[in-house]
């Protein structure tokens, strides 16, 4: 056992550093070729664009930690906006399951970030039970096209996005899993029609997107007709691992300290308060086990194992933590959690905390709800049968 | 042992409840939170017309004599139609405090225009570094000939935007933490050297920042003795908590029972979510949680109509357990809805905000809890 940091890791993180500061946003900068110019820089390092893509398609190979290095200091950094869906999500399926003419296609432009992706997944009817969906994809007469048909939910971004990866039903006779087809499509064309819903913060980030007679081209199809499912689970396992957060939370937690160190009280803070103090310690107690969970099982694949019992932990875990630092950041707003709509009164972070809190109620929703990873857990880790409820 | 309403009381309780249901429809609440006021000026015409207005006034000052239990029955259902109208603000606070301070032809005047439904108050007690320290008071009242002169700021005054009169409270003698030398004054909104900045909160009420400079008023503005207002700010900050939790309770019952209803009906894996136990045992600590919180109101109600402020720690126990129930039903509500509890189109959402709200007003739990121990 042994946690420390090997000189040419040391070394790996001041790279880093100097690399975050070089490539700062200055104030006036146009942001949007700031980012685009961001991540060739950052490309220009050698796959630090898509730390995560295998070195065959040109990520950077490398190690578990720095992998971990690389969370630790982006977590503090300033970067520019990403969403997960084209390099995490949609790229890891076209390089594993796409063919050659595919990923030529569709990686590039994932990569530079010029076309924005949206994932297709859950219906009104099929939420937790994803494998339950209906979007229908027929085959054309003539074997050249899909025509979709059906209605998606919770599609966030669709409203921006260029195009979506889509879980489409082109076999309704079998097994549920069976006779699902993964398809990809522009968002931008007649047939496809998004409507925003408005989430408890009073923003808009996820849609209803309904398809009449979208025409998707069969080269379009990822894989083979039938076996959607199979390439969507290994994304999904991916996506969840993706979401603990650990360095984030740390960064989040001591900005909590800070900002509640600025909340007088008496001749102190709201850090003397003791009921206060104890909620903070405990959430700092859970974080510190947690961070090690993570590099357990980040020591575990660095080794080429296995991801052990303890990866299955860290989404829940950290979607927890990260709720009760939300919480805990509007609680110590005090009164003024409640004023809204751009008004600023009393503690400056206090707007803010309340909108994080009532973001982070859905951390525990999407991606694979908390009872549902338990389900998943209770049978694949532990070993037991449960009553059933998950996929 | 009685837990039974009066015939009055039951009058009272289903006329109010009649009124949520015929108005009180989400996509009308929504208009009325986004519309110029914020709320009805019709439905609080209604409200006079009813007689909820003089609930806790005197007959002989034209209200109608009811108690603390009178204002809890009012208040659970206001809490079960999520409304918007600001009957805390005028009725408990403002009322609470006029009803305590003013005599002879004043107090005729403005307690009749206020049960008539002609009188809008708003109570600027709490600033920015009191939290929830009651005596905590900066704001100044410095005597001038046979007026005053008040500086200071209230940054989260419910009403404050729409009320006609404010009921400002500030300091004429004493250090920061004293309960003596606090002076509440009534001041005409319009006045000079009054700022004022309204704003929604996140529960679709609304609410003001109140800054004072040099703002100048008569001796009469002064309600009651000076420096002598701390009994006053006492009571009503107790009957605002106890308005709160009823209000919070009406709320709770909506959040559990509709979550109830949603997990029944919503099927995935081919069940309905009330098959899986996880979901049903979580249903059932709803439940238990919200009948626990049933039974702390009204023994702290009920405590307060006989004992006064003596009841005082039951009301912080009632606060408190309050407040963590609603946060354990308000969050669980919304995690069982899946992706329709974070939105705001069904009325789960918006039940959830205003107990977040409710927690944040007059002490959230932990700050309860702690009076209660102290
Ligand atoms: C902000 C947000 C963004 C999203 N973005 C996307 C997106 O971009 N693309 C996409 O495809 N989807 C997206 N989703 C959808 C998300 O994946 C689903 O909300 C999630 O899978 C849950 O489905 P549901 O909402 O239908 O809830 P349901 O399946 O109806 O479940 C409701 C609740 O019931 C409980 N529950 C469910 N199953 C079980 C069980 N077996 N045992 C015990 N309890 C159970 C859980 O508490 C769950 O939260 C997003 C959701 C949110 C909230």
């Amino acid at each position: 056992m042994d946690i420390e940091l090997s000189a040419d890791d040391l070394k790996f993180r001041d790279d880093v550093r100097e690399f975050f500061k070089a490539h700062d946003y200055k104030p006036g900068q146009d942001y949007a070729q700031w980012r685009l110019d961001w991540f060739k820089a950052a490309r220009e390092q050698g796959g630090w664009d898509v730390p995560k893509w295998p070195k065959e398609f040109g990520g950077p190979g490398w190690s578990p930690t720095q992998h971990y290095i690389w969370e630790q200091e982006t977590a503090r950094a300033n970067l520019p906006w990403d969403m997960p869906f084209g390099v995490g999500m949609v790229a890891p399926i076209i390089m594993n399951y796409g063919n050659a003419e595919q990923q030529e296609r569709f990686l590039p432009d994932i990569r530079a970030r010029t076309v924005n992706w949206c994932q297709g997944y859950s219906e009104p009817g099929a939420g937790s039970d994803l494998a339950s969906l209906k979007t229908k994809a027929e085959l054309s007469a003539d074997g050249k096209h899909y025509v979709v048909n059906g209605s998606k939910i919770w599609t966030t971004m669709a409203h921006i996005a260029d195009w979506i990866f889509c879980l489409t039903r082109t076999d309704a006779s079998g097994k549920k899993q069976e006779g699902i087809t993964f398809l990809l499509f522009p968002m931008k064309q007649d047939g496809i029609e998004v409507k925003p819903i408005i989430t408890l913060g009073g923003s808009h980030s996820v849609n209803t997107v309904h398809f009449t007679d979208v025409k998707v081209p069969v080269e379009n199809r990822i894989g083979e007709e039938g076996k959607g499912w199979t390439y969507a689970k290994g994304l999904l396992a991916h996506e969840r691992t993706g979401l603990a957060g650990v360095s984030r939370s740390l960064v989040a937690l001591e900005k909590l300290k800070y900002q509640a160190g600025t909340v007088k009280r008496g001749n102190g803070s709201l850090l003397d308060d003791p009921s206060f103090r104890s909620k903070l310690a405990k959430l700092e107690v859970d974080l510190q086990a947690l961070e090690f969970t993570e590099l357990r099982s980040l020591a575990r694949a660095a080794s080429g194992q296995q991801p052990g019992p303890e990866s299955s932990i860290l989404k829940l875990k950290g979607t927890e933590i990260q709720q009760r630092i939300a919480h805990l950041t509007m609680e110590a707003a005090g009164p003024h959690m409640a004023p809204w709509g751009g008004i600023h009164v009393g503690p400056k972070f206090a707007s803010g905390g309340t909108q994080s809190y009532l973001g982070s109620r859905a951390f525990t929703i999407y991606g694979g709800a908390s009872e549902v990873q338990k389900d998943i857990i209770a049978k694949n880790v532990l070993g037991i049968r449960t009553q059933g409820g998950s996929n | 042992m009685n837990f039974d309403l009066t015939e009055e009381q039951q009058l009272l309780e289903d006329s109010v409840a009649r009124f949520v249901a015929d108005h009180y429809a989400l996509d009308k609440r929504i208009k009325l939170a986004n519309g110029k006021l914020g709320f009805s000026a019709e439905h609080w015409q209604t409200f006079a017309e009813l007689g909820w207005l003089a609930v806790p006034f005197d007959e002989a000052d034209g209200g109608i004599g009811g108690g603390p239990v009178e204002t809890m029955v009012v208040m659970e259902q206001f809490g079960r139609g999520l409304i918007l109208e600001p009957y805390l603000a005028t009725v408990i606070l403002g009322g609470g405090v006029l009803r305590r301070t003013l005599e002879g032809e004043r107090r005729a005047e403005l307690l009749g225009r206020l049960i008539e439904g002609k009188l809008q108050l708003a109570f600027a007690h709490s600033e920015e570094q009191a939290r929830w320290d009651l005596e905590d008071v900066v704001s100044s009242a410095r005597q001038d000939g046979d007026g005053w002169v008040l500086n200071g700021a209230k940054p989260v005054v419910y009403n404050g935007g729409n009320a006609d009169l404010l009921i400002v409270s500030a300091r004429s003698s004493g250090g920061q933490m004293d309960s003596d030398g606090i002076s509440l004054f009534l001041v005409d909104p319009k006045a000079s050297g009054v700022e004022i900045q309204a704003y929604p909160t996140v529960d679709g009420l609304r609410a003001a920042e109140i800054k004072m400079t040099d703002v100048k008023v008569d001796g009469d503005a002064l309600l009651g003795a000076a420096g002598k207002a701390w009994p006053i700010i006492e009571a009503v900050a107790d009957e605002a908590v106890l308005a709160l939790c009823a209000e919070a309770l009406g709320g709770l019952e909506v959040l559990y029972k509709d979550t109830v209803q949603y997990t029944q009906e919503r099927q995935q894996f081919g069940h309905p979510m009330t098959d899986f136990q996880t979901v049903s045992h979580r249903l059932v600590e709803m439940f238990m949680e919200y009948e626990q919180c049933k039974s702390l109101l009204y023994r702290a109600t009920m405590e307060y109509a006989q004992n006064g402020h003596e009841a005082a720690r039951t009301l912080s126990a009632c606060k408190h357990l309050i407040g963590t129930a609603g946060k354990f039903i308000g969050e669980t509500a919304v995690q069982l809805h899946g992706g329709m509890g974070v939105t705001e189109e069904l009325r789960l959402g918006h039940f959830f905000k205003r107990q977040l709200v409710i927690e944040s007003q007059f002490g959230n739990a932990d700050f309860h809890l702690e009076k209660f121990a102290a």
